[in-house]
């Protein structure tokens, strides 16, 4: 991409990219971090997570502020007014993340999750590592311009979608088998909704980066399968 | 819309709604040996306002003018091709300048009102082609102040000078003359470049409302203005058309770099 006849632009535009990275960065060491915790009963990484979430927020405010401005100084026309645009929605999505990765974050220490989570919570720890992969890509994709990739990236969320399912009738299982597993799956259950919403907001991050680098939409229709949508209440 | 497209240029033919009011076909332009515009082919549709972009020199402000043939006022200009007003090509030799002129009136960058008064400045335009009564021509100088939003700022001083009035009082003056002839299209070259902010919206104002009856061509450096109100935008460089289509695309996202690459900015 050639340069701006003004450089300041170009500065200007560089500080939200890189304002994105940031928070992309940190997005992805606060899902990893809260699933750590919560994987390892780890209170101390718990905490750092959720001291974690007001740098997030903070980001998006100065995100917000630069874009605000930039469009106000320098009326950004095409891929510039999209890269603007879309990274004001896309802060939006890393700072959402951020506090789902919190409300996982919250949930370590809490009763029930001293009983023996480990052995509850296999898939739950597979899916995580899909869901980390997927919002330390998006980033890294939309950093390197690959729009192809964002595609994928964002068909990706799939197994996501999958996992979740059965992670919900994994934890179904355990809580029939003892009672006592109820208050320990429960959390563990939110706790994969939280993750599977997290896959939500880098798709549509993944969508967004789409639109910023080709000007186009990806179709509207991604093919979605939500087994646990008739037996699961929403969380 | 026309098939006859340049092989370097992207447009948007299905894109581009509406009847044509002004075909270009094939238009080559010279001053003197120098090529200024190269085989342009592009379509304007009727009551409908579009924006011709580009850096200076690139060609704009020649194509609005071979529309109304006013570069033969000078020596050593000439068109090859077609411009097709209502299918009538206005380079045709036997075209009737006068009888062009009316129907494809023109405002320019500096506001130029005749040094009279504001109700001869209209009136003068008007009786070079009609023959009306006083009354009638009052009703006439009033429906063209009032249609370029000038009336009640100068109804209780029409006898004034108009070189009395502010920058952007001359400029809507000079539309209402335009208007008062009753044309069919009105070129307008840079017309807001040398108002203030609020004179400029004035005009863009009054250019939303006269595009329901008029075909509009607007000349500007000024992006944010042809995307405030055009419809489609040509966007042209070194003389040729480089991308026509609806201006919302133009603006968000071009199809060609060199489009691309000049209204954000990047240029050069």
């Amino acid at each position: 991409m050639s340069e701006h006849t003004v450089a300041s632009f170009d500065e200007d535009l560089g500080q939200i990219s890189r304002l994105i990275r940031d928070m992309g960065d940190l997005a992805g060491s606060m899902v990893g971090g809260a699933t750590k915790a919560l994987l390892n009963s780890d209170n101390a990484l718990a905490q750092r997570v959720v001291s974690d979430d007001a740098i997030m927020d903070a980001r998006q405010r100065e995100l917000d502020d630069r874009a605000i401005t930039l469009i106000a100084k320098r009326q950004p026309m095409a891929d510039d007014l999209r890269h603007v645009v879309g990274s004001i929605r896309m802060a939006g999505d890393l700072e959402r993340i951020g506090d789902l990765a919190k409300n996982i974050a919250k949930r370590v220490g809490t009763v029930g999750l001293s009983v023996t989570p480990r052995d509850l919570s296999h898939s739950i720890d597979a899916m995580a590592q899909l869901v980390l992969i997927q919002v330390q890509g998006v980033i890294e994709e939309y950093a390197a311009r690959d729009a192809a990739a964002l595609a994928k990236l964002r068909a990706d969320d799939e197994r996501i979608d999958v996992k979740y399912t059965s992670v919900f009738r994994e934890l179904l299982t355990y809580m029939m088998e003892d009672p006592r597993n109820i208050t320990a799956c429960t959390h563990l259950l939110f706790c994969a909704k939280n993750l599977e919403r997290i896959g939500d907001h880098v798709t549509n991050i993944a969508e967004n980066a789409y639109y910023v680098l080709t000007g186009t939409q990806l179709p509207a229709n991604r093919p979605k399968q939500d087994e646990t949508a008739m037996s699961a209440p929403a969380a | 819309m026309s098939q006859m497209l340049s092989p370097d240029m992207t447009i948007a033919a299905e894109a581009i709604a509406g009847k044509a009011k002004i075909e270009v076909k094939n238009l080559n332009f010279y001053y003197g040996q120098s090529k200024a515009l190269k085989d342009i082919t592009l379509s304007l549709p009727e009551r409908s306002v579009t924006a011709f972009i580009g850096p200076s020199g690139c060609g704009k402000s020649t194509l609005l003018r071979v529309f109304n043939r006013i570069y033969e006022l000078y020596p050593k200009q000439t068109a090859e091709g077609q411009v097709l007003l209502d299918g009538q090509n206005v380079l045709d030799r036997s075209q009737d300048l006068n009888l062009l002129r009316t129907k494809i009136g023109m405002v320019f960058q500096k506001p130029t009102p005749f040094p009279m008064s504001i109700y001869e400045n209209i009136a003068f335009g008007v009786r070079l082609y009609e023959k009306i009564s006083k009354s009638e021509m009052d009703g006439r100088v009033e429906q063209a102040l009032k249609r370029a939003a000038l009336w009640t700022e100068v109804k209780d001083k029409l006898n004034a000078s108009g070189l009395s009035l502010s920058g952007g009082q001359q400029q809507r003056l000079c539309i209402a003359r335009t208007v008062a002839v009753k044309p069919e299209v009105i070129l307008l070259d840079e017309p807001a470049s040398a108002l203030d902010p609020l004179s400029t919206a004035k005009i863009e104002e009054l250019i939303d409302e006269l595009q329901a009856d008029y075909t509009i061509v607007i000349v500007t450096h000024n992006m944010q203005q042809a995307a405030r109100v055009s419809k489609q935008t040509a966007f042209m460089y070194l003389g040729e058309l480089v991308e026509f289509d609806r201006t919302e695309k133009i603006f968000t996202s071009p199809r060609e770099k060199r489009t691309q690459d000049y209204i954000t900015g990047r240029f050069g």
